[in-house]
Order: C-alpha cells, then structure tokens, then sequence
C-alpha cells in the first residue's frame, strides 16, 4: 500500500471515533454555556461572582451537588439553579469547566 | 516514473499532512477545551447576524469562535450600543452612561465582520438583506435579534413626538438621557409618574426596579417627591418581594395603582405630561415615564416571520422561525415563554440558535437545547432581589425544570449579596456577549 494512503487511513480512524466523542462535548458545551452569562466566557471571569475555570472537577461537582441540594450556606441564585440539572450533567459541567485553560488568552 | 519516485513523493506529501495534522493536535488543548458549539475546522458557510444586542452579539461570537471559518456578518446600526441593563441606575446617577456602553472591536478581532447600518428588508426567496447604505448581503442562515419596536399610539397620543416630552427610555441611550435630565430637574415635591404595559413586554421586573432606583434618588435628593405607577396588570414580576422591599426601604414614597385600581392608561398627554386611565382618573405628572406596549423589532415583520400577535413563533428546539426556512430568531423578538424577555435569556438563546445554525450546516441533528435565566433587580444599591430558572425542553414546549424568587426571609447580607452579584452579572454577560470587559 502506498505509503501516504495508509497513513491517511491510520490518522483517519481516530478521526471516526472522535465524531460521537465530539457530539457529546459539543452537548456539554452548550450545558455550559449558560454559565458564562454569570461566570464569564469560559467560565473564566473573576469578580464578585467566582471564575469557575480550571478548578478541580471533584471540588466543582460537589459543590454542585450542595446547591442542588440545599447544602450551602449564604447561597442565593445557585440552587435554584443547580436543582434544574441530573446529577449526571452536574459531573459533566465539573468536568467541562476543569478541563479549560483559565489562563488561555481566547476570546 | 519510478516507483520509488512514487514512494518518495507520497511521503514527503505524508509527512507534511502529519506535520499539520500534529499542528493542529497541539493547539487542541487550547482550543479544543473551550465551548466549540460542534463546528469543524472546515465549515464555510455565510451566516448573517441582524442586531448587535444581548441575542445577536452573543450568536455571532459564539458561531465564530466554534467554527471560525464561517463568514459571520453582524449588521448593527450603532457603534456603540447602550444596555437596557443597568441603565436604571444610570437614571438614579449611580453610573455613567458610558459604563453601559459596548462596542464592536472584541467581536471584530474574532473575524466578525460588523457594518454599521440598518437591514431594511429580507427576501427569504433568494436568501438576500437589503440595506440601509443600499447594499445588501446574502445568507445561506439568517439569524435576527432586532429586539423590541415600540406600538405608538397604542395607548392615545403616544407617538414618537411624545416619547419627546413623555420618554419610554425602554430603549437605551438618548432616551435614557433625556429622562435621566427630567428626573434631575424635577421640583422637590413633584411626582415621577410610570405607565407600565401588560404582558408580554421587555424586561418583566424592569418597570418597578426603575420605580425603585428612582426612589432612591429621590430619597436623597428631592425628599418630598413621589413615584405612582400606573399598571395594565394585577400582578408583576417578583411582586412580593417588590413590595416587600418598598415597605421596608421606601415607605410610601412609591404608591402603584393595578388594573382592578384604574392602573390602566389610555390616553397621554405628553406636552401637559397627564395621563387618563380606563375609568377616566387624569393623573398629572412632574415627569411622566411612559412604558408602552411593544412589539418584534420591525425586520422581522419585512422577513415574514411574525404572526398576528407581532412577536415571533419559533422551534423550541432551534429558534428558526415555525414560517420561515433558515432565519432564526431570539431574543425579546420571540415568542419563547416561560423564558423572559431578558438580556440573559436572549444570550442563552443566542447560544442555542448557534449551534442549532452548525447542526444543520453539517446536516446533522441539533443538539439538546438548554437555558438558563436570572433577572437580578435593585431596591437600592444595597438591596438586591432575584429570579432564576432553568430551562429545558419537555413534551415539545419549552419548561422550567427549577427556579424561583429570592427568600422572603432573607438577611440584609443576602440582599447586599445579591446587589453585588448584580454587577458580577452584569460584567459576565457583557464580556461574554461583546467581549468588554469593565
Ligand atoms: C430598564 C430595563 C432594564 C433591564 N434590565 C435587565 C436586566 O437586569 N437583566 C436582563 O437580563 N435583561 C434586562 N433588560 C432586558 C434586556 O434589555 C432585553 O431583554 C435585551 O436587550 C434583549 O436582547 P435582544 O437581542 O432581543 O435585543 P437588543 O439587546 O435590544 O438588541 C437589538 C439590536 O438590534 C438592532 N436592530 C434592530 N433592528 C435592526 C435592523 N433592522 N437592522 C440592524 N440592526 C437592528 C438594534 O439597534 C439593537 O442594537 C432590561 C430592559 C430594560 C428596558
């Protein structure tokens, strides 16, 4: 075989198994992109309501989970919120917002 | 050609499409980590924006920076646009105007391509919007966020000659001003008068946080002046908490009249600055805020999109139009209840209406919507009540899955809380929306 096509067809098949993969963080980022309205693009703005940008997902998640279930002290607007998603989207927003870069300069 | 010519040749060409592939592999933690709403690197396609407000500016950054080779043209009159949020506080003198006004260069510096003017027409047919410097531009999806027209002379005699002497200032900028320099040459002892419409309008708790910030000023600077509103409903946003809030803050200073009291006005008089309700009660005003009935920014009439109420049904899955192929519409323009007409809830949709434009330009299904919404609304600057919500879709219908108001019972640091998250809100969705940051 020649040499190029194979290579191709190798840097190919990651490519088909990322396209289900893609969907479902393009789902995740849709979830998340309420936040910014309060947290900021990226959920990198800091000020009187707290950047949520590359912080541990466990600490995120659990955090989380207490708005949601009424476990925070001086809460005001977040379990409200936090009562609107699954558990299951919860652990993904965690996850979604520890995986970004708060120090990355993009728009 | 020898073979391994052949050979030779297929791997130089190989190894510089691994070269660039890895090129690309190596931005993906910067890139890859952020909300790429599902655009690949190669989607081309023309998206125009009409509206550079909360819901189009919002739309147009975030096609972008998810499928930046999209050519995204946001066609906005002003060069600087004035948020309706906040600009209660400006009429109170807690801010500048300045402080409420954004720009289009962050969005520019993204690759989107802003010309300042109006889009006067749309021809779905062939997929063309003529504008206001007599070019146009065509799409192959079109997304309008062209915000509220006002229904002059809904009520008598209100007309844009009016909103001269009486002004509405539900719209931002010379309006705002304008009222902001009536308020302030008010006699000590005069009466702030505010009409406010029945539903649906921008802005549900909007009428009676401007009441609220208005007490204020008055409070500390014309002590023996008053605020009546007169309202087309019984009952408003966060009502409870409203009142609360006035009884505990500003006594009788703020008197509202409802529907069932004869709140209703039908006729102004904006040069004498007097009102007539239903019943026929003559109000006189010292300055006279008349909010008026509303109705979809006047594009989306020309697009063909509006239905008889003069709003906009849409899919609640994709915002485009229930009427017309590939226009999308969001924001206050829409029919989208239970969501608000809000800031926050046309930047959510904004999103939504994104990545349901890079669905279907890739032909694959759109993704599952989701919204969020808290409106944030000043008793004083110290005094911050709330409503919030999230939003889903159930059975076809756009739902809430969780929300609610502020607790009645809050301390008085919850409610210093609150009026703080307020301007945390109100930079997040400005950077998140224009990209400004204050
Ligand atoms: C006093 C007041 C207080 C408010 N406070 C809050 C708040 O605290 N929180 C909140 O979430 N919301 C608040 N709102 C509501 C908020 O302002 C609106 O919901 C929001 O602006 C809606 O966004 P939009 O994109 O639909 O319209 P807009 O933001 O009004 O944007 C519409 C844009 O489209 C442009 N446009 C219109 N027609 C055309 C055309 N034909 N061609 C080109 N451009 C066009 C206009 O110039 C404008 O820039 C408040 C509103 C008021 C009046």
């Amino acid at each position: 075989m020649n040499t190029r096509i194979a290579l191709t067809l190798a840097l190919m098949i990651p490519a088909t198994l990322a396209f289900a993969d893609d969907r479902s963080s393009a789902q995740t980022a849709l979830l998340a992109a309420s936040c910014a309205n309060c947290h900021g693009t990226d959920g990198k703005l800091a000020g009187a309501i707290p950047a949520i940008a590359s912080r541990p997902a466990t600490a995120l998640e659990s955090q989380l989970l207490d708005f949601k279930h009424d476990e925070q002290t001086r809460a005001t607007v977040m379990p409200r919120i936090a009562k609107g998603y699954s558990d299951e989207e919860l652990k993904a927003l965690a996850q979604y917002f520890s995986n970004i870069d708060a120090a990355s300069k993009q728009r | 050609m020898t073979n391994k010519s052949i050979k030779n040749q297929g791997l130089t060409s190989s190894r510089r499409d691994l070269l660039k592939l890895m090129g690309a592999a190596s931005a993906l933690p910067l890139l890859g980590a952020c909300s790429s709403l599902g655009g690949s690197k190669e989607l081309s396609a023309r998206v125009v924006v009409v509206g550079g407000g909360f819901g189009g500016a919002t739309a147009a950054k975030y096609l972008k920076r998810s499928a930046p080779q999209l050519d995204v043209t946001l066609i906005e009159p002003n060069k600087v646009f004035y948020t309706c949020p906040f600009s209660n506080l400006v009429l109170a003198g807690m801010r500048s105007m300045d402080s409420i006004s954004h720009n289009y260069d962050e969005l520019r510096a993204l690759g989107v391509r802003v010309i300042h003017t109006t889009a006067q027409d749309v021809d779905p047919v062939s997929r063309t919007v003529s504008l206001g410097d007599g070019g146009s531009v065509r799409y192959e999806k079109l997304l309008l966020s062209p915000g509220i027209d006002i229904r002059w002379n809904a009520i008598e005699g209100y007309d844009q000659a009016a909103a001269e002497h009486a002004p509405h200032a539900w719209k931002a900028g010379d309006q705002t001003r304008l009222l902001r320099r009536q308020i302030e040459a008010m006699d000590d002892g005069g009466v702030f008068v505010l009409t406010a419409p029945a539903n649906p309008f921008r802005c549900p708790p909007g009428p009676y946080e401007r009441a609220s910030l208005v007490a204020h000023y008055l409070s500390q600077h014309k002590p023996r002046s008053k605020v009546l509103i007169l309202d087309a409903k019984d009952n408003f946003s966060k009502q409870g908490l409203f009142m609360q809030g006035w009884n505990e803050v500003h006594g009788d200073r703020i008197e509202w009249v409802g529907l069932s009291g004869d709140g209703k006005v039908t006729r102004v008089d904006a040069q004498k600055r007097e009102v007539e309700t239903e019943f026929g009660t003559i109000h006189k005003a010292s300055v006279l805020n008349v909010v008026p009935p509303q109705k979809a920014g006047f594009i989306a009439d020309r697009a063909g999109v509006t239905n008889e109420s003069g709003w906009v049904p849409v899919d609640p899955m994709t915002f485009e139009s229930t009427q017309v192929n590939d226009i999308y519409v969001v924001g206050d323009a829409t029919l989208a209840a239970p969501m608000p007409k809000s800031g926050f809830a046309a930047n959510a949709q904004g999103k939504v209406a994104a990545a349901a434009i890079i669905a279907s330009l890739e032909g694959q299904r759109p993704l599952e919507p989701s919204w969020a919404n808290t409106c944030y609304s000043l008793i004083n600057p110290e005094y911050g009540i709330s409503v919030a919500a999230v939003y889903k879709i159930q059975e076809g219908l756009i739902s809430e899955t969780s929300g609610g108001v502020s607790a009645t019972d809050a301390s008085a640091t919850v409610r210093k809380l609150e009026a703080e998250y307020a301007v945390g809100w109100y930079n997040a969705i400005s950077q998140d929306t224009w990209g400004t940051r204050r």
